[in-house]
Order: C-alpha cells, then sequence, then structure tokens
C-alpha cells in the first residue's frame, strides 16, 4: 500500500539536550524546518540551541495538532486559545521559538496575545506583567511628561 | 534556589521589528495609552516609521452643539483637550513621518491644533478633512505653507474656496486630487479651472452640481484623468419658470466631452440608494444620518479610506 506522505522522522535536539522525533509532515509546519528538509540538512539531528525543552515540545504539539485532519475547526479554536494561557516567561520562550521556527499561524497568535496583554494598560502595569525596568533618562522623563500635558504649550 | 531575574525573560531586549508587528494591530488610542512610556526600546520602537504612515483619527469626533454665531460650532472643552493631548504624543512619535492624515468631518479642530499638526507632518501627502468652521483662513494657509509635498486632499464643505485653491496652488507642486464633500457650482469650478489647472482625480460624488459647473470642468481641466460625479443631483439653474431644475440624465454633450477621461464614473440610478439619499438629503448629503463609516467610500480608489 503506498502513501501519499512521507514516512520520513525529522530528530530535533533543544538547547538543553532534549531530543524530540517527529513525522516530517508535522515538522515541516515550520517553514525553517522544511528548508532544511529541502535542501537535504535534515538527515542527522537538527540541533535547535536557542529553543530549549518544555517550549519545542509545545511548538511540535502545536504543529502536530494541526496536521491532523480529524480534529474539527471548533476544537482547534479552542486548543488555540487554551494554548496561549501562559505566564510571561513561557510566553516569551514561545515567541522567540516561533520567530525563529517560522511556524504558519503560530507566530501570528502569539503576537495577538502579547497585543492583547497591552492594550489599555497603563505603562506602570505593563512593566509590572511583563518584568520591565524603567530606564528613561531625565531628560526623556522629562520629554513623555510634557508630551502628556493637556495643552500644547 | 534559581534567581528569579534569570528565569523571567527581558521582554524589552524583544526585536523592534518584533515590538513593531505588535504595536502594526494597534489603532491610535492603543499606541498613544502608554507603550511609548514603557521604557526606552519600547518607545523606540513606538517610534517606528512603519507605525506613522497614516494618521487615522477617522473615529474620532468632537463633542459639539451648533450656534447661531460665528463659528457656529461650540466644542466641549474636554473634547478638544483629548484631541491636544492625542496630537501631541502622536505627532512627537511620528518624528515627521507621516503622509497621510485623516480625520472625521464631525472632529472641530482649531487654528492652533492644525497649526501645531501642520508644522509636524511636513511631509504630508494626503489630508482627509477635518470639519473647518473653527479655522481661520489664516491659519488653513498656514498649514497649507507647511505642506508642500501635498497631493490629495479630500475637503468638507466650505463656504469660500477660492484662496484655498489659490495656496494650493502656490504651495503644492504635485497636488493632484481633490474630493470635495459639499455642492459644486459655477463659481467653484471656475476656481478648480484658474488655480488647479493640472488636476487629475476630482470626485463630487454624492453632492449637487450645476451643470454649467460640470461643463466647466471638462472643458477647463485638460490634464483631468478621472471624473467621479456617482449618486450626484445634476442641476441646471435658470430664473424662469424654476429657479432649479433636476437634470435627470446626463446628456450626451456631456458624455462626448468626458470620453476623452481615462474615468468618468457615474451613477443616477433610481433603484440605487445613495442617489435617494442625495436626492432625499436635497443634494447634501446628511452622513451622520447614515452607517458609521459610509463617507469613507468611494468609487475611485484612491479617494477611498
Amino acid at each position: 500500500m503506498s502513501s501519499s506522505k512521507s514516512n520520513k522522522i525529522v530528530k530535533l535536539e533543544s538547547s538543553d539536550n532534549k531530543t524530540f522525533e517527529v513525522e516530517e509532515a508535522v515538522a515541516v509546519q515550520s517553514e525553517t524546518l522544511k528548508n532544511m528538509v529541502d535542501d537535504g540538512c535534515a538527515n542527522d539531528t537538527i540541533p535547535l540551541p536557542n529553543v530549549n525543552g518544555k517550549i519545542l515540545e509545545m511548538v511540535l504539539g502545536w504543529c502536530k495538532k494541526h496536521v491532523d485532519e480529524t480534529v474539527t475547526g471548533d476544537e482547534l479554536n479552542k486548543y488555540e486559545a487554551d494554548f496561549l494561557d501562559l505566564d510571561q516567561a513561557d510566553l516569551y520562550g514561545l515567541l522567540m521559538a516561533a520567530n525563529f521556527l517560522n511556524v504558519k499561524g503560530l507566530l501570528d497568535r502569539v503576537l495577538q496575545r502579547v497585543a492583547d496583554m497591552i492594550k489599555g494598560k497603563k505603562p506602570e502595569e505593563i512593566r509590572r506583567i511583563f518584568n520591565i525596568k524603567n530606564d528613561f533618562t531625565p531628560e526623556e522623563e522629562e520629554e513623555i511628561r510634557l508630551e502628556n500635558a493637556w495643552a500644547f504649550d | 534556589m534559581e534567581d528569579c531575574y534569570s528565569i523571567v525573560r527581558r521582554w524589552e531586549d524583544l526585536h523592534t521589528d518584533i515590538l513593531v508587528k505588535i504595536f502594526q494591530s494597534f489603532d491610535i488610542f492603543e499606541l498613544t495609552k502608554g507603550i511609548a512610556h514603557v521604557c526606552s526600546a519600547w518607545r523606540m520602537a513606538c517610534c517606528d516609521p512603519l507605525l506613522w504612515k497614516t494618521l487615522d483619527l477617522s473615529m474620532l469626533k468632537s463633542d459639539f452643539i451648533m450656534i447661531q454665531l460665528e463659528p457656529y460650532v461650540y466644542v466641549n472643552s474636554r473634547s478638544d483637550k483629548t484631541l491636544t493631548r492625542l496630537l501631541k504624543i502622536s505627532l512627537s512619535l511620528s518624528r515627521g513621518n507621516i503622509t497621510s492624515l485623516i480625520f472625521h468631518f464631525n472632529l472641530y479642530v482649531n487654528d492652533e491644533q492644525l497649526t501645531y499638526t501642520a508644522e509636524r507632518c511636513p511631509r504630508l501627502r494626503r489630508l482627509v478633512l477635518p470639519a473647518w468652521n473653527r479655522i481661520k483662513k489664516t491659519g488653513i494657509c498656514k498649514a497649507i505653507r507647511a505642506w508642500k509635498d501635498l497631493e490629495s486632499l479630500t475637503m468638507p464643505n466650505i463656504a469660500d474656496p477660492p484662496y484655498l485653491m489659490e495656496e494650493i496652488s502656490k504651495n503644492c507642486k504635485n497636488f493632484s486630487k481633490l474630493k470635495i464633500m459639499g455642492p459644486c457650482n459655477n463659481s467653484f469650478a471656475c476656481t478648480l479651472a484658474t488655480h488647479l489647472p493640472k488636476l487629475k482625480v476630482l470626485s463630487l460624488r454624492c453632492s449637487i452640481i450645476e451643470k454649467d459647473a460640470l461643463i466647466i470642468i471638462l472643458d477647463s481641466l485638460l490634464h483631468l484623468e478621472v471624473l467621479n460625479i456617482s449618486h450626484c443631483l445634476l442641476i441646471e439653474v435658470r430664473l424662469r419658470p424654476a429657479p432649479k431644475r433636476v437634470v435627470g440624465e446626463i446628456d450626451q454633450s456631456i458624455r462626448e466631452k468626458a470620453s476623452r477621461l481615462r474615468e468618468f464614473i457615474t451613477c443616477t440610478k433610481d433603484s440605487c440608494i445613495m442617489c435617494q439619499r442625495t436626492k432625499n438629503d436635497d443634494g447634501q448629503i446628511r452622513w451622520y444620518r447614515y452607517e458609521e463609516g459610509l463617507w469613507k467610500t468611494d468609487e475611485v480608489s484612491s479617494l477611498a479610506l
């Protein structure tokens, strides 16, 4: 019985030395990995020094879900919503991974999630949520204060 | 025990491209609320030219009432302050990169706000409205002088347009597209012929046009390529028996004159809802009555929003 899909397995290694084996069809959801496969560089284990095991597992889970033809549209929507319910540290890792691996749809969803976490919040709130340090110089602070005034002078 | 700081990622180190991508989905309120005040890296991303090609304030309307004395409109001061603050932050972050500026027809900008804006958008190529009731002639002329690269203007209904056209012809050498949201009579057509003979695109849609004005336009604007008179009320001004007469169809002589145009867009169908609305509103369509944003459409794609 012939199959139209290749049964090739792609091996990946995360930054913390965890290895993952996935079907090629799953791996090529990532444009970056797809290019490697197309260029014939995917025969040995592909090292991913900028993605840790926890995040890589998540990303591969996403890819698997999106290749699975038994999943309905509604199920997929719910999956995607739950998927992005992460703390900011994991979200950051996921953003970096999605960007590097160039996974269809994932990067856009992560960016949207980050955007939703930022929208409508005051600067102090945003700094608190994302653990960002206020690094403005006194001159810049003054420029900002003037910018925020309600009159032109 | 791991150091908390090392687990927690540094969002301020996010590559500018990614930050800009996130900010591109924000509207002007969200952009100016506070993200530029989080940290210096985010502030820099907020100033990226990609975010500031267009400043779209078309969701902002003044809180106003109409009054009997000039300027015939009174704007609530809180409404004014909101606009001022929004302009200050936007124009500061935009670093002079704005090329399109879009207002709402019910946003009553004052002289100070207009001048402040014009000075900080030196590269402006397209201006859409706002209402000019509170702006003096000197104010608008000063603004036009600051916009040497202006190519396209959508103007509200104003009483005495010649001074404006003259200022544009003196200062805006690349000016080629005009959309008028108001009636076009003979004197306006003459003004266009005198001061904007190189006009390429003109939209007069959903208004009242005098037939003679249309002829003047077609005869005098020799560089005109696109003319949109969709959903207009075409009238002939006569003294007797009735002062004006609505001309139903566009006659053959006009069509012949218009045949040299690349696009002559018309619509006078009785069944067309926009044509009906223009008729019901006596030739001056009252946009506030209809769907929000309806005023933004135009059959000419370069003049649509």
